[in-house]
């Protein structure tokens, strides 16, 4: 009775304090896009308890819309959020904008920070003069993702679907062969991964530092023949991600792996295929390569109105452990914070996956992408690859003609 | 006693029509001009927006230069003339009698019917995507299905084999845009005698007679009207073919109108300024078409008249 | 009898083929409101549901959890009714004014009206952001049917019915009464334009409803998005809640609905109008 009595009077003196705040209250407004807004959302609650003064306003839009928006904003230097959340997609173009605060200077001083998180990801927020103009939040580890009843069927192992790239487009006959499923959704996932592997160090994807085109390099073209040759193989079942084709291929036991950010295992379980449970496994992507998929990202522009409690937030979403694991637990978004990597809920086993605790297969993932700088233009260039490679693919245009064609179409583009 | 009565109404009959028009106009000065000139000005500049104001660069007419030697764009406009004339067409063909049959031999089903041909207007282009990305499917989809049956070749990969993509496209701008095209055309035969029909309900033969020479000489304004819209709003075309073919697949090219080629340049490229040059060149194209087609429909009003 | 027979025949053919379209037209419609009663992972089964299912309520309750839905409804309805409102008296106004008066500079400022539906409107967006900045218009909803509210379309389409169904000598005999401009305008021509002006209507309803770029440029809060806006704030490149998108697009849609029939009746209206003139 007594606690109780107390906890009422505690709670009265809370609300009054709360409400004698009323008239200094902030609010900082967070401009972000699904599903990273529900990160920030159940988040909320935890950050009020710690910040009665400052309220979290969270202004959310759809993917394009939202970098749209802040394209907008950025370009009229107006109507800017204190906290804007950025795609990986959207940093090259935005980091070298020089619309952010430098999160290396004072009051922010971040260079410590820098350290605490998954070391690819801090490379993708800095800029050419480096500056640190955001900080990561989550991170997509490429992961080999693979249904083990149809690959037994097949008599096919993981070795032989992860050892190169060549054994896994064999071990992709075998299994159409054995079991009538496709390797995998689309040829241009192969396209994708092999361009992102024996990156040289200081090169980007498309451009190296100094800005010179890279697409008809050795990496373009093994990564144009595989593609090619697996579709000749007919083991692609030519289906895009996120369509119900797709979504049907794994319902229907017709796609056999999946290369994709860990963050699918997520999707797949929850409404891609749900009963599927047991029958995938993770491992690491083909050939020994390293890779990510997506990233977001927070950033503070110069013309923000609240820049240090904007700044308190994206540490409490960005360093805090506990908010960090939150997104993971919410929304299977794989923390950037290396911190977080050594919590119990990483080794816990995912029955999705068979009880595979692929969680620590993921966190070693991580920390082996190697970290590849990114250009403003890496957009524009992704586009015209995947144009050229349609033209290898569907109408047979040879990979080197093609690959010119992708260069100069890029050049053109680039060196205006 | 007349004379100033008169001069008074001789004056602000004068003056009327400034008054009826002056709202388009002064909305127009107060939210058109500065976006009209910002764009121009644009289209002289490299610019990256998210760098903001100061990042422009001028650069002359490098960036009309650019678009009109550049192969995207060449592809793109020829894909939206494609569009424009096969999904077009067929729709004022089509839209015309069937307005007639529905004005002249439907009672009281009409609204219903009517309804049910503006129904694709107003449905949600989210719902469009979906559903047509699942009648459309190779493997499952309803249309293979159907053809199969009829022991036609069923396997066609409508929305991912570049040769299929843009017939199944311009189905869809079709499909959308007819009953508009139809509710159009009946507000228009309203003003159309209506004895007309009564008249033509007696002889079956001379039923389309009627239409030929009768209402359709009649309806000239808003075939016009609608013709015209359909040319403005096909040469702009952006939102079916956006939606219903996937950027990141392989087969997009061969639906980039140029509105979807001058977004890309826009929000993918960052090159606004080539953008902004691409609307001016666009608009002129449109501008051009417009004319032309407005002088054919003068010059068969002036043949009408003179026979 | 066989002549009697024939077009029979015909006519049974021909409402056979109207039928078959009609229903080829409505089943992406229908499959919106049968989706919005199942999971997102149903909706992605082969074959899709075919009919409705039970999911409604929990789709429904995601729906109010996602977004201030009603709210975003209300501005809709808001900024819709305005638009409409507004384009109907100003519209019929100025393609009146185009379709019987002459005066200088007609021909020029007509090829204005024109010409300014012809401008790709996406591009604008920076310079429009600036102009309802300077307004202070920003999170407003005037910001969204103002700058619209004499459409060029309208001017237009009015134009082009009132030249052709108005007959000039009423408005000579309405001079001849000693009316004033307006008051002829007002009592004697508009009246005669239903027809105009419920398709006027109905594609200014439906223009203004199905916008989201105007509210992507000044809209600036959750509870201010109109419907569209909204709905697409919920979609993830890779984790969309499909059912509840089209919970929340089928409600969006009936507004529509309603409005298709409250204004259908309007295009028989115009009968009078030949009744005049005859």
């Amino acid at each position: 009775m007594i606690k109780l009595v107390s906890l009422v009077i505690t709670a009265t003196a809370l609300g009054l304090i709360a409400h004698s705040a009323v008239a200094q209250k902030t609010t900082v407004t967070v401009a972000t896009f699904p599903d990273l807004d529900r990160a920030a959302k159940a988040a909320v609650p935890r950050w009020n308890a710690l910040h009665p003064n400052v309220e979290i306003k969270i202004v959310s839009l759809q993917y394009s819309d939202h970098h749209t928006a802040m394209t907008t904003a950025l370009a009229t230097g107006s109507g800017l959020p204190d906290v804007m959340a950025v795609d990986l997609r959207f940093m090259g173009k935005f980091a070298e904008a020089g619309g952010f605060e430098d999160l290396l200077k004072p009051p922010f001083n971040a260079a410590l920070l820098r350290e605490k998180f998954v070391s690819y990801t801090i490379p993708q927020a800095t800029n050419t003069k480096g500056e640190l103009v955001a900080m990561p939040t989550d991170i997509g580890p490429g992961t080999l993702l693979y249904r083990k009843d149809i690959i037994e069927k097949a008599s096919v192992t993981e070795a032989e679907l992860t050892k190169s790239w060549e054994s896994y487009i064999d071990a992709g006959k075998k299994i159409k062969e054995k079991t009538g499923a496709y390797l995998l959704a689309d040829a241009a996932d192969i396209r994708d991964i092999v361009i992102r592997s024996g990156v040289k160090d200081g090169e980007g994807l498309y451009f190296d530092r100094s800005g010179r085109v890279l697409v008809d390099s050795p990496r373009f073209e093994r990564a144009f023949e595989l593609g090619h040759k697996a579709r000749q193989a007919g083991i692609d079942a030519k289906v895009v991600a996120w369509t119900n084709e797709w979504s049907t291929g794994f319902k229907q036991n017709r796609i056999a792996t999946q290369m994709m950010g860990a963050w699918l295992a997520g999707h797949l379980k929850n409404w891609l295929a749900p009963d599927t449970t047991g029958l995938w496994r993770a491992a690491g992507l083909p050939g020994g390569t390293y890779a990510s998929y997506g990233g977001s990202f927070y950033a503070i522009p110069k013309k923000a109105q609240h820049k240090t409690e904007a700044w308190q937030f994206i540490q409490f979403m960005t360093v805090n452990k506990e908010t960090q694991l939150e997104s993971l637990r919410v929304l299977d978004s794989f923390p950037a914070l290396a911190e977080a990597h050594s919590a119990p809920m990483m080794d816990e086993p995912l029955p999705f996956l068979g009880g595979q605790k692929a969680r620590a297969l993921w966190r070693d993932i991580a920390a082996r992408v190697p970290a590849i700088p990114i250009n403003k233009y890496d957009a524009m260039a992704t586009d015209i690859i995947r144009d050229e490679f349609e033209n290898v693919v569907a109408k047979g245009k040879p990979v080197k003609t093609a690959l010119a064609d992708a260069r100069a179409l890029i050049e053109r583009r680039s060196r205006r | 006693m007349n004379t100033p009565a008169r001069r008074r109404k001789w004056k602000q009959r004068d003056i009327a029509p400034y008054l009826f028009i002056a709202p388009f106009f002064v909305l127009f000065l107060v939210f058109g001009v500065f976006p009209l000139g910002f764009s121009v000005w644009l289209s002289l500049h490299q610019w990256e927006p998210a760098a903001g104001m100061s990042a422009m660069r001028w650069v002359g007419l490098d960036n009309y230069m650019f678009a009109l030697t550049d192969p995207w764009f060449h592809r793109s406009l020829w894909n939206t003339l494609w569009f424009a004339v096969v999904s077009g067409l067929p729709q004022h063909l089509v839209a015309l009698p069937l307005a007639y049959f529905i004005q002249s031999r439907l009672k009281r089903s009409r609204n219903l019917v009517v309804g049910a041909y503006f129904i694709p207007y107003i449905t949600s282009s989210v719902a469009i995507a979906l559903i047509f990305a699942t009648l459309y499917s190779k493997d499952y989809g309803v249309i293979n299905a159907l053809l199969q049956a009829l022991h036609l070749p069923g396997d066609i990969d409508w929305l991912g084999d570049a040769s299929y993509t843009k017939p199944a496209v311009a189905f869809v701008v079709f499909w959308r845009y007819l009953g508009w095209n139809i509710v159009l055309y009946l507000s228009a035969l309203q003003i159309v005698d209506n004895d007309l029909y009564e008249a033509a309900t007696l002889d079956d033969v001379s039923f389309w007679q009627q239409f030929w020479h009768i209402t359709l000489p009649l309806l000239r304004p808003m075939i016009f009207f609608a013709v015209t819209l359909t040319l403005i709003g096909n040469l702009q075309l952006f939102e079916e073919p956006f939606i219903l073919v996937d950027a990141e697949k392989g087969v997009a090219p061969s639906v980039m109108t140029s509105a979807i080629f001058m977004y890309r340049l826009a929000f993918s490229d960052g090159d606004f300024g080539t953008a902004s040059a691409v609307s001016w060149i666009l608009f002129l194209i449109i501008a051009a078409l417009t004319w032309v087609n407005s002088r054919l429909f003068k010059r068969a009003e002036d043949h009408d008249v003179s026979r | 009898m066989s002549r009697a027979e024939r077009p029979d025949t015909a006519r049974y053919i021909a409402y056979a083929l109207v039928a078959a379209g009609a229903l080829l037209l409505v089943s992406p419609f229908y499959f919106t409101f049968v989706f919005a009663t199942h999971t997102r992972s149903a909706i992605f089964d082969t074959p899709p549901p075919l009919w409705f299912g039970s999911a409604v309520l929990g789709n429904y309750d995601m729906l109010l959890e996602r977004l201030p839905f009603w709210r975003n409804f209300g501005m809709s309805v808001y900024v819709a009714v305005m638009t409409t409102t507004l384009n109907l008296l100003l519209c019929s106004m100025g393609g009146y004014a185009f379709a019987v008066y002459e005066f200088r500079f007609k021909r020029a400022l007509f090829a204005l009206v024109l010409a300014s539906m012809m401008l790709p409107a996406f591009l604008n967006m920076i310079p429009s952001f600036m102009v309802m900045q300077f307004l202070g218009w920003i999170d407003e909803p005037r910001a969204l049917y103002v700058p619209g509210a004499a459409g060029a379309l309208g001017i237009f389409l009015m134009r082009q019915y009132i030249s052709s169904g108005i007959p000039k000598e009423l408005i000579d005999a309405a001079r001849m009464d000693a009316c004033g401009e307006f008051r002829i305008f007002w009592s004697v021509v508009l009246p005669l334009t239903g027809p105009a002006l419920g398709t006027l209507g109905l594609i200014t309803f439906i223009n203004s409803w199905n916008n989201f770029i105007a509210p992507l440029i000044v809209m600036r809060s959750a509870e201010n998005y109109t419907l569209p806006l909204a709905l697409r704030s919920m979609q993830s490149p890779n984790n969309t809640e499909w059912g509840t998108l089209m919970v929340g697009s089928a409600i969006a849609m009936l507004p529509l609905l309603i409005a298709f029939f409250f204004c259908a009746r309007r295009l028989v209206a115009g009968l009078t109008a030949g009744a005049v003139r005859g």
